[in-house]
């Protein structure tokens, strides 16, 4: 038997591992620990890299559809017009709507029509980057696809990642849908002017966020209430500042 | 169903390191997907199965393993293994510990057959 594979060919048979020389078929187990996820987090550090270059802050957000990502954007575009040059990706399986919505607020925007896929990746990302004035921004928000689960797994090299729920969805989700969680930096509840109307419990959330996540900041507003995005504005301001001084 | 994505993804990677092994035909793939992806196995079994069709792993069937999450505790510095989410530390309660294992989709390995027509 050969004492390299164990093969049990007779000896007389040509059979020199050394020099790759089989004539021989056998098996061979490959041991090769290699991550699925490896392309798309070297894409990610890339794109993280080139928007740090031009010096912009770059925004993931994640949520089910219809939480209030695209009116998050509008709202910030608010408040940021005069002092930050907000520029968006939006991510959807089908439709450019959100994205003609921003265009409306004459902000530069890229749309990524994702077609069967449920979620961006940092190779879309990447794409989008060089449909955008990037030299002429400061802020970058990417409106992730409406799904609560997949997105989470992608790195898209944005600086920070967050997660929306609004009080229609029910105070139980953060422990149903806990991947998105672990890998955001915050956390917005949103339509609060709601909360009279529904039985949703604001702590519940926040603590089930906590437990997945100890540092996550946590932010409850409405995009219908005057001044309710004011922390949340000030928190991305102080990023901002941390990140590109 | 980002179990597809995967998929595609493990197509690629495995048909990659057989040809790069210089293997005549692959046997069997595995890979070690980690409970914090949230990937479903019936689900990345499936799509597998759709994305293997006219490659060199059509006749390679995958095989699956779950790896629990393995996490430490920044404050008592207590390693635990968890079957669920809940990463708070059971020694001292303190939230948010450090997962060491647990959140990666790998492939394992490949069964390939070496030689031959080679």
């Amino acid at each position: 038997m050969c004492e390299t594979c164990g093969c049990g060919l007779p000896e007389e048979a040509k059979h020199a591992h050394e020099d790759h020389g089989h004539d021989h078929p056998h098996r061979e187990e490959a041991r090769l620990y290699r991550s699925l996820l490896e392309a798309n987090e070297a894409q990610a550090r890339e794109n993280r890299e080139h928007l740090l270059e031009h010096r912009v802050l770059a925004v993931n957000l994640m949520s089910g559809p219809g939480s209030g990502k695209t009116s998050l954007i509008e709202t910030l575009a608010g408040f940021t017009a005069g002092r930050w040059r907000l520029g968006v990706i939006e991510g959807d399986l089908a439709t450019d709507r959100d994205a003609a919505r921003v265009r409306a607020l004459g902000l530069p925007v890229h749309q990524v029509t994702t077609g069967s896929t449920c979620h961006l990746d940092a190779a879309m990302v990447h794409g989008a980057l060089h449909a955008l004035p990037l030299e002429d921004l400061d802020l970058l928000v990417v409106e992730n696809v409406g799904n609560l689960v997949c997105p989470g797994l992608y790195d898209l090299g944005c600086h920070l990642n967050g997660v929306l729920l609004s009080v229609t969805e029910g105070d139980d989700k953060v422990a149903k849908y806990p991947v998105a969680f672990r890998h955001a930096q915050f956390f917005c509840i949103t339509k609060t002017d709601l909360l009279p109307h529904v039985d949703f419990d604001v702590e519940r959330p926040k603590r089930e966020a906590r437990l997945l996540k100890g540092d996550l900041k946590v932010f409850a507003c409405s995009s219908r209430v005057p001044g309710s995005l004011d922390g949340f504005a000030a928190y991305l301001e102080g990023e901002r500042k941390a990140l590109l001084g | 169903m980002h179990e597809w994505s995967l998929a595609c993804a493990l197509v690629k990677t495995a048909e990659e390191e057989a040809a790069r092994r210089g293997a005549s035909r692959v046997f069997e793939v595995s890979v070690s997907v980690g409970f914090l992806t949230g990937v479903v196995p019936e689900l990345l079994e499936r799509a597998y199965d759709m994305a293997r069709q006219g490659t060199s792993l059509e006749g390679a069937p995958l095989r699956i393993e779950v790896a629990p999450v393995r996490a430490r505790c920044g404050g008592c510095g207590r390693e635990t293994v968890f079957e669920g989410y809940a990463l708070a530390c059971p020694a001292c309660g303190r939230p948010g510990m450090e997962v060491l294992s647990g959140d990666d989709i790998l492939l394992r390995g490949l069964d390939l057959e070496m030689g031959g027509s080679a």
